[in-house]
C-alpha cells in the first residue's frame, strides 16, 4: 500500500497532466472495468456462468426466493432468474453496441461530410441533425421500432438512429477544431489532400472525445433499449432481454427479487459504463 | 442592436419552421416505409368494426390508393391547416384524441420538471456547500440518476409507498399524491443533466473574482449564492430546461404506462399496438412543435439574459452538449 502511496507521489512531481496509461485508475474505473468484463462473459459464454437452463424450469419451485441453488430466485415455471438474465445478456447488449455502432457510423459520416465540404452540403446536413434533435429521442425510437417489426434487432436499430444527431454534432465540431489548424493548412501545403488531412489529422485527434461519447453512448443505449423490451417492443418471451424481465416480473408482487435482480443488474452495468466514459474524460 | 435583434429572431424563427416541416415529412417517411400493408390491415381488423363504407371513407380520405408523395403533400397540407385527421382504430378525430390526453401529460410534465429544477438544486447546492466527503457524494448523484432506468424508478417508488405505505392507490393513478410520484419517476433522470449543467457554471463562478471580492467584504456564502452565483448560471440552465422538454416527452411514454395514467404517452402505446398511423404522425409532429418552440423561445431570451451572448452563436446545433 505504501510502495503504490509513494510511487503516485513521484509521478505527480512531474506535474504533467495525467496520462490514461499512467498509474493505476481509481478503485471504482477498476471495479466498473470488472463488472463490464463480466457482463461481456455471460453475454460471449453464458452457459460458463449457469448450468441452468433459461427456457425450462422446475415448476415444483416456482416463485422461489433466492437461495444458494437459485441466487435471482425462480419465476413463475420455476425457471432459475440468474440463467435467465446471464442467458438474455447476449441480447441486451449486443443489441446496444449495434446501436451504438450506428450512431457512431452514420454520424460520423454526416459530421465529416458538413465539417469537411461546408457550404450546401453542411446546411443540408445541419437540417437533418436539427430534425433529428427535434423529434424526443425515446418517441423517435418508438415509432421507428412500431415501423419495423417489435423485435430486439429493431429495437437496436431504432435506439441508433436516435443516437445519429450527437455523433454527428461531435463530428462536425472535432472537424471545425481542427480544419483551421496551421498543421492542416501545412499539410495542404505539402500536396496532402482532404483525405490526408482526414485520415492524418482529424481522426487522430478527435478519436478520443468520439470514443468517450461512444462508451456514454454505450450504457445510454441499454437503458434506452431495456425500456423498449420492457414496452414489449423487443423480441418476445421466452427470449429474456433485461427489460422484458421486469416487465414480466412485476406481475408478481410476492416475488419482487424477479423485478429487483434483473433492475440491480441494468443499474449496475449502465453505472459502470458511464463512470468508465467519465473517467477517459477526464483523463487528459 | 435592435435591427441586429429582430434579423436574428427572424432567422432563428424561420429555421424552426424548417425544422418542423422536415420533422413532418421525416415522421411520415418513417411511418410510410412500414412493411406489408398495415394501414389496410388496421381498418380491416373486424375488431375496430368499421364498415365498408367507412373504410372507403378513410382510403380516399388519406389518399391511400395513390402514391407516397401524394399522400404526403395531402397530410402535411392538412398539418398546415391544423388538420390532423382521424384515428384508424377508434375513427375519432385525433385532435379529439390528442387533446383529451393532453391535460393529463402537461400536469405531469411540468410537476417533473418543477420536481427536476428542485432536485437540480439541491444537488448544486450540496455540491458546492457540503463538507468535502459528502460533496463527493453529491457530485456523484446526477451519474447515478442517469443509470437507474425510468421503469425501474417508476416500480420501486410503487412498491414502496403505495403497496408497503399506502400513500396512494394505483386504482387512482390521477390523485395528487400519484401525480406527485408519477412526476418523481418522470423527474430523477431528467434532473441530472440539468444538475451536471448547474455544478459546472457554479464551480466556475465561485472561482470568480467578484465571488473573492464578495466573500471578502463579509457576505455569507448562501447570500452569495442567491444574490450572485445563480444568475449567471441561469443561461446555461435555460438552454438545457428547455432541451429537457423533450426528454419529459419521451419519458412520458413509460411513466404513464407504469402508473397506468391516460395521457399523451398512453395514446402512444395504444397507437404503436393498434398501427395507428395518423395518431402517431400527430403525437411525434407536435412533440417536435412543442420542442422546437421552447428552444426558439430560450435562444430568443438568452441574449437578453446576457448582453454578451453574440447573437450568432446561439443555434440550437452548438448548444446541445456531448
Amino acid at each position: 500500500m505504501t510502495a503504490i502511496l509513494s510511487n503516485t507521489q513521484l509521478r505527480d512531481l512531474g506535474s504533467t497532466p495525467r496520462k490514461l496509461t499512467a498509474g493505476l485508475p481509481p478503485a471504482t474505473v477498476l471495479l466498473s472495468f470488472a463488472v463490464v468484463l463480466v457482463v461481456i462473459l455471460w453475454s460471449l459464454v453464458p452457459g460458463l456462468f449457469t448450468s441452468l437452463s433459461p427456457v425450462t424450469g422446475d415448476t415444483a419451485s416456482k416463485l422461489a426466493a433466492p437461495s444458494a441453488a437459485h441466487w435471482f430466485g425462480t419465476d413463475y415455471l420455476g425457471r432459475d432468474q440468474y440463467a435467465r438474465v446471464v442467458h438474455g445478456t447476449a441480447s441486451s447488449v449486443t443489441s446496444a453496441l449495434v446501436a451504438v455502432l450506428i450512431g457512431l457510423v452514420i454520424g460520423s459520416i454526416i459530421g465529416l461530410a458538413s465539417g469537411f465540404r461546408g457550404g450546401w452540403v453542411d446546411a443540408v446536413l445541419g437540417r437533418f441533425v436539427d430534425v433529428l434533435l427535434a423529434i424526443p429521442g425515446f418517441l423517435l425510437a418508438v415509432v421507428i421500432v412500431s415501423s419495423l417489426g417489435f423485435q430486439t434487432i429493431n429495437a437496436a436499430i431504432a435506439t441508433g438512429v436516435s443516437a445519429v444527431a450527437v455523433f454527428a454534432r461531435l463530428m462536425r465540431a472535432e472537424v471545425m477544431r481542427v480544419r483551421g489548424a496551421t498543421y492542416v493548412e501545412a499539410s495542404y501545403l505539402q500536396g496532402g489532400n482532404r483525405l490526408h488531412a482526414l485520415l492524418g489529422h482529424v481522426l487522430p485527434n478527435a478519436y478520443r472525445s468520439v470514443l468517450v461519447l461512444a462508451v456514454l453512448q454505450f450504457g445510454t443505449s441499454i437503458l434506452i433499449i431495456a425500456s423498449l423490451a420492457f414496452l414489449g417492443y423487443g423480441d418476445p418471451p421466452p427470449a429474456s432481454d433485461w427489460g422484458l424481465l421486469v416487465a414480466s416480473g412485476k406481475t408478481y408482487v410476492t416475488a419482487p427479487w424477479l423485478v429487483y435482480a434483473p433492475a440491480l443488474v441494468i443499474v449496475i452495468t449502465v453505472l459502470s459504463v458511464n463512470r468508465i466514459s467519465r473517467w477517459l474524460r477526464n483523463a487528459k | 442592436m435592435t435591427g441586429d435583434y429582430r434579423r436574428f429572431a427572424l432567422t432563428r424563427a424561420g429555421q424552426a419552421i424548417v425544422v418542423v416541416l422536415l420533422a413532418y415529412v421525416f415522421t411520415f417517411l418513417i411511418i410510410s416505409v412500414l412493411p406489408g400493408d398495415a394501414i389496410t390491415n388496421t381498418l380491416r381488423d373486424p375488431q375496430h368494426g368499421l364498415s365498408e363504407e367507412d373504410i372507403q371513407r378513410i382510403v380516399a380520405f388519406y389518399g391511400l390508393d395513390q402514391p407516397v408523395i401524394v399522400q404526403l403533400l395531402l397530410s402535411l397540407g392538412r398539418f398546415l391547416t391544423g388538420e390532423l385527421g382521424f384515428s384508424l382504430q377508434s375513427n375519432l378525430p385525433v385532435s379529439q384524441i390528442v387533446g383529451d390526453a393532453l391535460p393529463s401529460t402537461l400536469t405531469l410534465a411540468t410537476t417533473a420538471l418543477l420536481i427536476a429544477i428542485i432536485f437540480a438544486v439541491a444537488i448544486a447546492y450540496g455540491a458546492q456547500y457540503l463538507p468535502g466527503k459528502w460533496a463527493a457524494i453529491v457530485r456523484s448523484i446526477p451519474s447515478f440518476f442517469l443509470s437507474v432506468p425510468n421503469f425501474v424508478i417508476g416500480l420501486i417508488l410503487i412498491e414502496f409507498f403505495a403497496f408497503r405505505l399506502h400513500s396512494f392507490t394505483t386504482t387512482d393513478p390521477h390523485s395528487p399524491v400519484a401525480t406527485l410520484f408519477a412526476a418523481i419517476t418522470l423527474a430523477i433522470p431528467v434532473s441530472a443533466p440539468l444538475a451536471e449543467v448547474l455544478i459546472a457554471s457554479l464551480d466556475h463562478e465561485s472561482r470568480q473574482e467578484y465571488a473573492l471580492v464578495a466573500r471578502s467584504r463579509g457576505l455569507s456564502e448562501a447570500r452569495l449564492f442567491a444574490k450572485h452565483l445563480v444568475k449567471p448560471s441561469a443561461l446555461p440552465s435555460v438552454a438545457m430546461v428547455a432541451l429537457i422538454v423533450g426528454e419529459l416527452l419521451g419519458g412520458s411514454v413509460i411513466t404513464e404506462t407504469i402508473f397506468g395514467r391516460d395521457g399523451i404517452g398512453t395514446v402512444v402505446q395504444k397507437a404503436v399496438t393498434g398501427e395507428d398511423q395518423p395518431v402517431l404522425q400527430a403525437v411525434v409532429s407536435l412533440s417536435a412543435v412543442v420542442f422546437v418552440a421552447v428552444n426558439l423561445v430560450a435562444d430568443l431570451a438568452s441574449p437578453l439574459l446576457d448582453p454578451r451572448v453574440k447573437l450568432r452563436e446561439t443555434k440550437l446545433k452548438e448548444k446541445v452538449g456531448a
